[in-house]
């Protein structure tokens, strides 16, 4: 460096990597698309799933967008956007999540050759960005709301809303059984907004059909001490206490010390410890309570002295179930045995402990206030519990949302053609470049129907030109038809009930084009060495030794990207 | 996996350490992991039927396993890759819902994955040929309800459900006496079953084993072992009408949980302090003998001088008796269990008729029997065999049989064995594949075939002709359209399964093509294998 004869101005730390300028924008762009072919076949009833396992050995079987797109551990960082957008569809509206990198990737393939071309990014993007508002005005325009139905009716239509996320996981063989179980556990928690008020349970072995749904709370039997089988294992409308206190003999204060001169009084704290454990006890008796149940520790000695009495107890209950247990049974959790009164004490219609496959379960069924459930999930080996529990959470976010915004759209790409219709006819009207820009918007959205034919091995194009032949038709009778997964041809979404809410789409496209407009807007990426010194190197010698050392320290216009 | 270039030739990484990962795609994708579920059956397959081998198992620590239970021997692999891992995994399913038939699903997978390659050559769509799969588990599911038989038992009429566990046990290395240990299995569940709930709570029948004598002098008892004895060598050995003290505090002065110190600085304090201690042991004893226990039996030790005044006072003991042991005592004697001197009364103790201690052979070992429990609802299995890895294998033995008898307290229907189930099922299923239009008809008629190959190796491994022995005995089934005609392994003479009285539960036969059809769409589904490349 001294060597040089002009002193370098030096902005950043030796060997930060900067790129920048229309280069840079392309290899965004390429490393977005790469990502979003991961995802791509996992789209639709006939996509696959993918194996990843980690160098831990954590296996995950999955077919979701979102849980793929985190596990894959993506470090580029333009492309660390698209698992960005796919964590919050998975929070916003939990489905949809392989649309929305797809329809990001495909934006962003899309906008490339006008990038290489020359076209200002900021031009696209203020297309784009028209383009999506026109996009979801449509989609507002053609949702078809589900408000004012009947409860019977409102739950088939739910069902098949959640039966068309289901469908493309790997219990779609299932899906009607999952469906209307989801259903009925989101109508049962009613407008509460805590998620967590649905408990999903696994258990190892039985089928999928073995799967049940707890109008309650259900949870595996807690470690237990002696004199735990001799207590009852099922009543009938019992009272039920709840506590977050220990039950247990110990020091009821961490650092005191007793100290006896008179050795004779050494049965008095021997009785007064006792008296205090049996005073708590007590009290949980005299309330009348059958069941206790506690966050904490229920020690042998109370266990006997409940198994005497003829009251179940469980120490040791994972706080999320207390809460439901609370919740489920109108009961409060208390810290104290004090001054407990018939207000703060819980009911159900049945409590049971029940065999579940190898465990035992306890069941608290017929709960007054309902506003809980819980699903009990069986099947052949953990990856596929873990799988069906990541469907069934994407079912119950979208049958939530269909709750919550009641409006339905058709899906198997029918709203995706017909949006894409919509723009090309709009472009039309539009004098300047623009025209083009929104005219591959329009294309891109052509990706979802083209992508499930791909996947379900159909001819896309074949049936893309079918498609776009009914979404011409000027009738607009055309409009819900999408791909037909079963014959290969197509068919009316909307009266074969491949329905999804509308608020899915509207999130996918609005959060891809938030996306695509980001990527699109970088023109430079500055990376700090010392975070990534590993990387560094292994990356050095992978490009055949032209390391940093060497180089050109301090210059931007290396470009190395990594 | 490769490194992506973009169109200026410069290499990109898009995820944490590309380089080092391995990504398998596609077809290969499906292929490797068809062949890694197959191998894994192909172990297994050996093991199925009453002339089944078995395997040894050495463990790293150089423990040795005899076994011919699925879900055991695939455990015990400790097998390395993931799709093995998922085949494993539903063996030990199996084994949780249904207790047995773990190899029998394992195998059956296999097949289905094995015709499924055969699909995907012809460039059948995975998710069709899974599909496929699932009609047709259906239809053989249904098929089966359809064949099977209810039967009738009681807790007089046994002899049903004695059947049923010895075609559990005939696959075992115990079948020399399978009649007998059957008996003890049914038995055993049937005194623990909640028959209105249908419920059976297997913690309740312990299971006890002791190297030694003959696999036939294995015994139910009413009652509890423990292997422990008499606190003191003097004590009786026998007791007769035993009333039982069940304690969870020992014998010695109370101390409190509280930090304490007891200041001493007199002789007489001492003297105090010595004489209250030796109050204790004494008001200790009175109490149990002032309830009138004959035994106690003590979750935690005493000292030897609380042993010597029990023994002075002539009162057998025991101590150190495990948490769960105790339990079990006290559901089988009645009694309840009390954590304090002062809770001690006569309603407390657990009545037993006859506890006596029993050594074996010439050895040392002594057990304690609590037996001749009246209304026992706790019970034990004891087992007696030449080696420890006999025990073992007849500890698994007889939990197979446990479970197979409380599913038929769950649930009475059975269907008859020896692959007489899954012959019929394969012929319905063949039937039913015509109806599907579609590629998905082929998927059927495969599933069919896998069907075959539970019968198959059956055949294969009593040294009969495969597939001469399963054609004649699936047009024997058409012919008279008879469900119950299966392989005859043990050379009967006939192969009608109802005369043999070889007997499955309905929801195992079930719970098997379900579970199976299930894995193997999981496998079917994966197209995309992303690891570390070291793996």
């Amino acid at each position: 460096m001294a060597s040089m004869l002009q002193p370098q101005i030096i902005l950043l730390k030796e060997g930060t990597d900067t790129s920048q300028g229309k280069a840079q924008l392309v290899s965004n762009i390429n490393a977005c698309t790469a990502v979003a072919d991961v995802v791509r076949t996992t789209l639709g009833p006939r996509g696959m799933d993918k194996l990843i396992h980690d160098d831990k050995g954590n296996v995950t079987i999955s077919n979701d967008g979102a849980t793929i797109m985190k596990l894959l551990d993506i470090v580029h960082p333009a492309a660390k956007i698209l698992v960005d957008i796919a964590k919050s569809q998975d929070s916003e509206v939990g489905d949809g999540t392989t649309t929305v990198v797809l329809l990001a990737g495909e934006f962003l393939k899309e906008a490339k050759p006008f990038v290489e071309d020359g076209v200002h990014p900021q031009n696209l993007i203020r297309s784009y960005r028209t383009a999506c508002n026109l996009a979801i005005e449509k989609i507002k325009e053609l949702a078809v709301s589900i408000e004012g139905k009947s409860l019977e009716e409102k739950k088939s239509l739910l069902a098949k809303c959640a039966a068309t996320t289901l469908s493309s996981k790997l219990i779609g063989g299932e899906k009607e059984f999952f469906a209307s179980m989801v259903v009925d556990a989101v109508i049962a928690i009613g407008n509460e907004d805590r998620l967590n008020m649905i408990g999903i349970k696994k258990v190892p072995g039985g089928n999928m059909r073995d799967s049940f749904l707890v109008n309650g709370v259900a949870f595996k039997k807690t470690f237990s001490y002696a004199g735990f089988e001799q207590q009852p294992k099922k009543f009938l409308n019992p009272k039920i206490l709840l506590l977050n206190i220990e039950l247990e003999l110990k020091s009821e204060k961490e650092n005191a010390e007793i100290r006896l001169s008179d050795p004779s009084q050494y049965q008095s704290i021997v009785d007064a410890e006792w008296n205090i454990i049996y005073d708590k006890l007590d009290k949980c008796v005299k309330s009348g309570a059958k069941v206790v149940l506690s966050r904490l520790a229920i020690g042998d000695l109370a266990t006997q002295y409940f198994a005497d009495r003829d009251i179940f107890c469980a120490g040791r209950v994972a706080e999320e179930d207390l809460h439901r247990v609370a919740a489920a049974s109108g009961g409060t959790i208390q810290t104290s045995v004090n001054n407990i009164i018939d207000e703060v004490l819980g009911t159900c219609e049945v409590f049971e402990e029940k065999q579940v496959g190898n465990e035992r379960f306890n069941i608290f069924s017929g709960c007054p206030s309902g506003r809980t459930a819980t699903i009990v999930l069986r099947g052949g080996a953990d990856q596929f519990i873990e799988e069906a529990e990541r469907s069934l959470h994407d079912a119950i976010m979208i049958v939530r949302r269909a709750l919550k915004n009641s409006t339905v759209v058709p899906g198997g790409g029918a709203i995706d053609m017909e949006i894409s219709r919509y723009l090309r006819q709009h472009a039309r009207t539009i004098a300047g470049k623009s025209q083009l820009f929104i005219n591959s918007y329009a294309k891109a959205l052509e990706v979802i129907p083209r992508q499930l034919c791909d996947n379900a091995g159909f001819d896309a194009t074949d049936v893309l030109n079918k498609l776009r032949q009914k979404h011409a038709l000027p009738s607009g009778e055309g409009a819900p038809y999408g791909v037909d997964i079963n014959t290969g041809g197509i068919a009316d979404s909307f009266s074969n009930f491949v329905w999804e809410p509308s608020v899915v789409k509207i999130n996918a496209i609005n959060a891809a084009t938030e996306a695509a407009c980001l990527i699109l807007s970088v023109d430079e990426t500055v990376k700090n060495p010392k975070s990534e010194s590993a990387q560094g190197e292994a990356a050095a010698s992978a490009m055949g030794g032209r390391g940093r050392g060497g180089g050109f320290p301090g210059r931007g216009r290396g470009m190395r990207r990594r | 996996m490769a490194l992506a270039f973009d169109e200026y030739g410069r290499p990109f990484i898009i995820l944490k350490e590309q380089d080092q990962k391995t990504r398998l795609r596609g077809i290969d994708a499906q292929k490797a992991n068809i062949s890694a579920g197959k191998a894994v059956a192909r172990i297994l397959r050996t093991s199925l039927g009453p002339k089944g081998m078995d395997k040894i198992l050495q463990s790293p620590d150089g423990d040795v396993t005899i076994t011919n239970d699925g879900a055991t021997i695939l455990e015990q692999m400790d097998v390395d890759n993931q799709i093995a891992k998922l085949m494993v995994e539903l063996s030990r399913s199996q084994d949780y819902e249904i207790g047995d038939g773990t190899t029998g699903v394992v195998v059956m997978a296999g097949a289905l994955l094995e015709q499924a390659e055969r699909l995907l050559e012809r460039g059948i769509h995975p998710i069709r040929i899974a599909e496929g799969y699932e009609m047709a588990s259906r239809i053989a599911v249904e098929h089966l309800e359809h064949i099977s038989q209810k039967f009738d038992f009681g807790t007089t009429n046994i002899e049903p459900l004695v059947q049923t566990c010895m075609t559990t046990l005939s696959s075992k290395i115990v079948n020399r006496c399978k009649r007998h240990l059957a008996e003890i299995s049914v038995k055993a569940v049937l005194s623990v079953a909640d028959l209105e709930r249908k419920d059976v709570n297997l913690d309740m029948i312990k299971v006890e084993g002791k190297v030694g004598g003959k696999l036939e002098d294995t015994e139910l008892i009413y009652g509890i072992t423990v292997d422990k004895d008499m606190s003191h060598p003097q004590m009786p050995k026998q007791i007769e009408d035993a009333k039982i003290a069940i304690l969870t505090c020992p014998f010695e002065p109370p101390k409190p949980k509280t930090k304490h110190k007891v200041d001493i600085d007199t002789v007489e304090k001492f003297q105090t302090l010595r004489l209250q201690e030796q109050k204790y042991f004494d008001d200790m004893v009175q109490k149990c003998k002032d309830v009138g226990a004959t035994l106690v039996i003590c979750q935690w030790g005493f000292d030897d001088e609380a042993n010597h005044l029990l023994m002075h006072r002539n009162l057998p003991a025991v101590r150190w008796v495990g948490g769960v042991e105790l339990e079990l005592i006290a559901i089988a004697t009645g009694g309840r269990i009390v954590p304090r001197f002062q809770e001690l009364t006569p309603e407390k103790l657990g009545r037993a008729g006859l506890v006596r201690e029993k050594s074996f052979g010439t050895t040392k070992d002594k057990m304690l029997y609590i037996e001749h429990c009246a209304n026992s609802r706790a019970v034990t299995i004891f087992i007696r065999g030449g080696n420890k890895m006999m025990i073992e294998e007849t500890k698994r033995s007889i939990h197979d049989a446990l479970c197979v008898a409380r599913n038929l307290i769950r649930n009475n229907s059975i269907v008859y064995g020896g692959g007489s189930a899954e012959i019929s099922c394969s012929i319905a299923v063949e039937a039913g594949a015509d109806k599907y239009p579609g590629v998905e008809q082929y998927a059927i008629r495969a599933f069919a075939d896998a069907l075959d190959s539970v019968p198959m190796a059956l055949a294969e491994n009593s040294g009969l002709q495969p597939i001469e022995t399963l054609s004649a005995v699936k047009s024997q089934q058409i012919k008279e359209n008879n469900p119950h005609y299966g392989i005859d392994c043990n050379d009967a003479g006939t192969n009608d399964m109802q005369q043999q009285d070889v007997f499955e539960t309905l929801i195992g036969k079930q719970q098997q093509i379900l579970l199976a059809t299930q894995v193997v769409k999981m496998i079917l589904k994966i197209d995309d294998v992303i690891s570390p490349s070291d793996y």
